[in-house]
């Protein structure tokens, strides 16, 4: 491998452009109110589609009569399951031919309800009140089925079968040592259930897709974090070659994994195909709650061995994820969450359980963290719960266990990395002044109880050694005037990755930032990348991005050598000029090369690298967060007041851009364990699919962060990155939920704690003791 | 579809005079007639402030204005913040600040910010997150925004940008 695998910085000059805080190169464009969503797009002669959806959670469609909705003037097309292909696909496949691994399931449209929600037809029309109106004129005759919410019921003999084959979509095991024997070497076990609850990813930006299909090629404008992905599975559900289709990512208002996976753009590429015009389609907010992709709620139960001293021996846990109506990744969601049961603790014994399992719910897929807070949250509750009853302090007894650099993966045997767990909860103690805290709050009474708590994560950066591929592609030419483009398949969901990738460039060639644009996420005009998941787009498209930048940088330096008649392994480059290190009066601008270049008289050359990188490691990130706050015991209000979240993130090549990332995630970790619940009635209908019933957390509710980045360099990533997009909620909830203890002494196996359930579990104690 | 009337109003200072139905709101008339798109719709329901724009001096959630609300008014959107070609030091302050992430709840929450410092020059960060506590963002956990707005109001203070 070149270069690209150490941390080497240019040797000969300190880093100039990687490691600062550079504003993203977008915000300009968003700030003015000029940057365009695909909401904002338009084109000539533009249809509008809206989709008819099911009311029932299972239902056989026996009889659907459109004809009344085609009679309406303005309407273009209506199309039910019997106008589109029959294919069926799976909404997250991520490599061409991973179905191996993830059950097709979905089709274009249903032909059965499995879902309230499930797409049955569509309309495209001249306006959006136009295609709303046909769709109450679209008449269906349905049988109910019997339908299914809870997967532990799912799985029942008799359970109504969603999809053929029954409810079971996948049952993972994954086992290290051998956990029986690990009980019995034990002092003490512990053993609990616990619950997490389904929450919608909410992205300011709903869903929206503008589909054109003209020449025998279809264009989609689709604000998607995989757009390659998103390629070949329109390819296959439209039976379409990937050479017709093109995606285009312009700029994505939020995604959190909600938008890796193909929803509606399907039926909106099929209304673009079926009319010949151009078709606009944008998720009400609605529709978003229920109708794109939801986080699993699961239930474990965990079971864990432990010596008198603290040292963890063994673990346990069977863990049931509700995945919805149909497959998409919930068979990789489920995998992702048990590897992490692997990964944060020295545990010789450990065995995971996992079923994945089919629901009459909306379809749960990709969110932040992808599993892992799922099972992050039981683990690390329970951590504090054996500390408790071992008299232990929880960050001594997290210490004690804690994965060290240099420890291997037992699952995969890798290097985990160079792991900086310990000096996480080290750093993050002092900051937040645990060891005093935790004395002072101790034997609380009276109406407002403090309390403080420490939870911790880990995070994969990618997903090597996965079956697939893990592999992204970058080319990086340099202009006449000696600025540079880079082509990267890496989409910027928002997070700031093209500017990332450009710090990355810049800091390889040696320009400036601003020297340097970013083309992202065209699939016509970008090379392949698998898509913006797992942490991996700094990482993965950072060292892509690396590679060709170095293959750049490496035909200046030949050129330049000439021109100069210095040593090429004696020039460096920065600012956009190359200097010999010997003498600095030896000298040349980047511009002046790349002309030299193109002129020359043996055949003009172009600046030109490509590189297509595969990993070779999946470093694991760190994290502790904690928090500290303070419950109202005659409201049961829960006021967070201070978070600290310590994160070892290899080195921060943007550290605003970092930190940005775990102060959102910190926000909707708190949503996650205080607020969020998307609830369903017993007919399987969303009660609160709205911005006024679904309560996300507000500015004058977020108490104050503080963010510690541990920089020690992970030797694996491009300038020592790794990644750092899921893991800032991983630990929250439990951080949280176990201050909840420590200021009340009322332990929570399940989240959300909302103030109703506080006050519950206060008022009952209080009866509980009147009783006695 | 009502029957349309004529609507006299200002958008960033210049006048409009538009046929419309005047029960359509305000934010489709911004997007759809008048091609300022900077407004978001988000939620429909005036619960997250993407659409904020501001009206005679108050921020409002333009997805629940009808159009005929509007008659006469003076409409400020974030198109017209920077109208000489200079950014408003509320864009400037959110840029180097890093409190711009996906983008799509910013302009709301600069028109939010905007009418809060031209009533209070000297808010305190607990102000601040009041003012912008109906723009929700899933980003940025508040953070940077609000440490942009106090920017923001010291630069104006002192009368200078940066």
């Amino acid at each position: 491998m070149s270069d690209n695998f150490q941390i080497k910085n240019e040797s000969v000059r300190d880093l100039l452009v990687v490691g600062k805080s550079f504003p993203m190169l977008d915000a300009y464009a968003k700030v003015k109110g000029e940057a365009k969503y695909v909401g904002d797009m338009d084109l000539p002669g533009m249809l509008h589609g809206k989709i008819l959806r099911s009311s029932y959670p299972h239902a056989r469609i026996l009889d659907i009569d459109v004809s009344k909705a085609k009679a309406l003037p303005g309407v273009k097309a209506v199309i039910t399951y019997k106008d589109v292909p029959a294919v069926k696909y799976n909404s997250a496949e991520r490599f061409f031919g991973q179905l191996a691994a993830l059950p097709a399931t979905e089709t274009i449209l249903a032909e059965k309800a499995r879902y309230v929600g499930d797409r049955i037809a569509a309309v495209a029309a001249t306006s959006e009140e136009i295609a709303e109106k046909a769709l109450e004129l679209i008449s269906l005759k349905y049988e109910e089925l019997p339908a299914v919410f809870d997967p532990e019921e799912a799985l029942e003999e008799g359970a109504p079968a969603i999809h053929e084959g029954g409810n079971l979509a996948k049952h993972v095991e994954m086992v290290v040592g051998d956990v029986e024997e690990g009980f019995k070497k034990s002092d003490f076990v512990f053993e609990g259930k616990y619950r997490t609850q389904i929450v919608q990813h909410c992205p300011l930006e709903t869903h929206a897709c503008l589909a054109s299909y003209q020449g025998g090629r279809l264009t989609v404008w689709v604000p998607t974090h995989t757009p390659f992905p998103f390629r070949f599975i329109l390819a296959r559900a439209l039976l379409l070659p990937i050479n017709k289709i093109r995606i285009i990512s312009p700029l994505i208002g939020g995604g959190f994994g909600g938008k890796n996976e193909v929803v509606d753009e399907v039926v909106c590429a099929a209304l673009a195909i079926k009319t010949g015009k151009p078709v606009k389609m944008v998720m009400s907010r609605e529709e978003e709650f229920y109708c794109s992709r939801t986080r699993h709620s699961s239930v474990s139960y965990l079971k864990t061995g432990v010596k008198k001293d603290g040292t963890l021996v063994a673990r346990e846990m069977k863990t049931i994820l509700n995945t919805g109506a149909y497959a998409s990744g919930g068979p990789l969601v489920l995998s992702v969450l048990g590897a992490h049961t692997f990964s944060l603790y020295r545990i010789p014994h450990i065995r995971f359980d996992g079923y994945c399992v089919y629901t009459n719910l909306p379809v749960a897929g990709a969110m932040r963290g992808y599993g892992n807070p799922q099972g992050t949250f039981p683990g690390e509750v329970q951590l504090d719960e054996i500390a408790e009853e071992l008299g232990m302090d929880p960050v001594e007894i997290r210490i004690k266990n804690a994965v060290r650099a240099g420890d291997l993966n037992p699952l995969t045997g890798l290097p985990l990395g160079n792991v900086g767990f310990i000096e996480c909860l080290k750093r993050g103690a002092e900051k937040i002044g645990w060891y005093r805290k935790r004395d002072e709050y101790r034997n609380k009474a009276g109406r407002f109880r403090r309390g403080i708590g420490v939870a911790c994560g880990s995070h994969n950066t990618g997903t090597f050694p996965s079956v697939v591929p893990e592999f992204s592609s970058a080319i990086v030419s340099v202009n006449e005037d000696g600025t540079v483009n880079l082509l990267t398949g890496v989409a910027d969901l928002g997070t700031g990755s093209s500017t990332t990738l450009a710090q990355i460039v810049a800091e390889t060639i040696g320009v400036n930032l601003e020297d340097v644009t970013v083309v992202a996420a065209d699939t016509d005009v970008t090379p392949i990348d698998r898509g913006v998941f797992a942490s991996r787009g700094a990482y993965i498209g950072g060292l892509a991005a690396r590679e060709a930048a170095v293959e750049a940088r490496e035909l200046l330096l030949e050129e330049a050598s000439k021109i100069l008649g210095a040593d090429k392994r004696k020039l460096a480059a920065g600012q956009g000029i190359i200097f010999s290190t010997q003498d600095p009066e030896k000298k040349i601008a980047i511009a002046d090369v790349v002309r030299s270049a193109l002129s020359r008289k043996d055949g003009p050359r172009q600046i030109i690298g490509k590189a297509t990188v595969h990993a070779s490691a999946n470093p694991y990130s760190y994290a502790a967060q904690f928090a500290e706050l303070l419950v109202d015991s005659e409201t049961g209000e829960i006021k967070v007041l201070k978070m600290v979240a310590a994160h070892d993130v290899g080195r921060a090549i943007n550290p605003s851009i970092v930190e940005g990332q775990i102060e959102g995630a910190l926000a909707m970790g708190l949503g996650y364990a205080l607020k969020e619940e998307l609830i369903f009635d017993d007919k399987g209908r969303p009660k609160n699919a709205d911005f006024g019933s679904y309560e996300l957390v507000r500015a004058d509710e977020m108490p104050e962060i503080e963010v510690i980045l541990i920089e020690l360099g992970e030797p694996s990533g491009p300038y020592g990155a790794k990644g750092v997009g899921e893991i800032g909620l991983v630990p929250t909830a439990p951080a949280i939920v176990n201050a909840i203890y420590n200021a009340t002494g009322e332990r929570f196996r399940e989240i959300p704690v909302t103030k109703g359930k506080m006050l519950e579990r206060l008022r009952g104690r209080k009866k509980d003791s009147q009783i006695l | 579809m009502g029957t349309t009337k004529l609507i006299k109003f200002y958008v960033n200072g210049e006048l409009q005079e538009l046929y419309v139905d005047p029960a359509k709101k305000l934010l489709d008339v911004l997007r759809e007639n008048l091609g300022l798109t900077g407004a978001k719709p988000a939620c429909g329901t005036g619960h997250c402030g993407a659409c904020k724009v501001i009206v005679n001096g108050t921020a409002v959630n333009s997805c629940q204005i009808p159009i005929e609300k509007v008659e006469g008014k003076k409409v400020l959107t974030i198109e017209g913040l920077s109208l000489g070609g200079d950014l408003h030091p509320i864009q400037r302050a959110f840029i180097v600040s890093g409190a711009v992430q996906c983008g799509y709840c910013t302009p709301g929450m600069i028109m939010a910010a905007k009418a809060l410092l031209d009533r209070n020059p000297e808010p305190t960060e607990e102000e601040v997150r009041r003012a912008i506590s109906g723009n929700l963002c899933r980003c940025t956990g508040y953070k940077k925004p609000v440490r942009a707005i106090l920017l923001a109001a010291s630069w104006m203070r002192d009368g200078k940008y940066e």
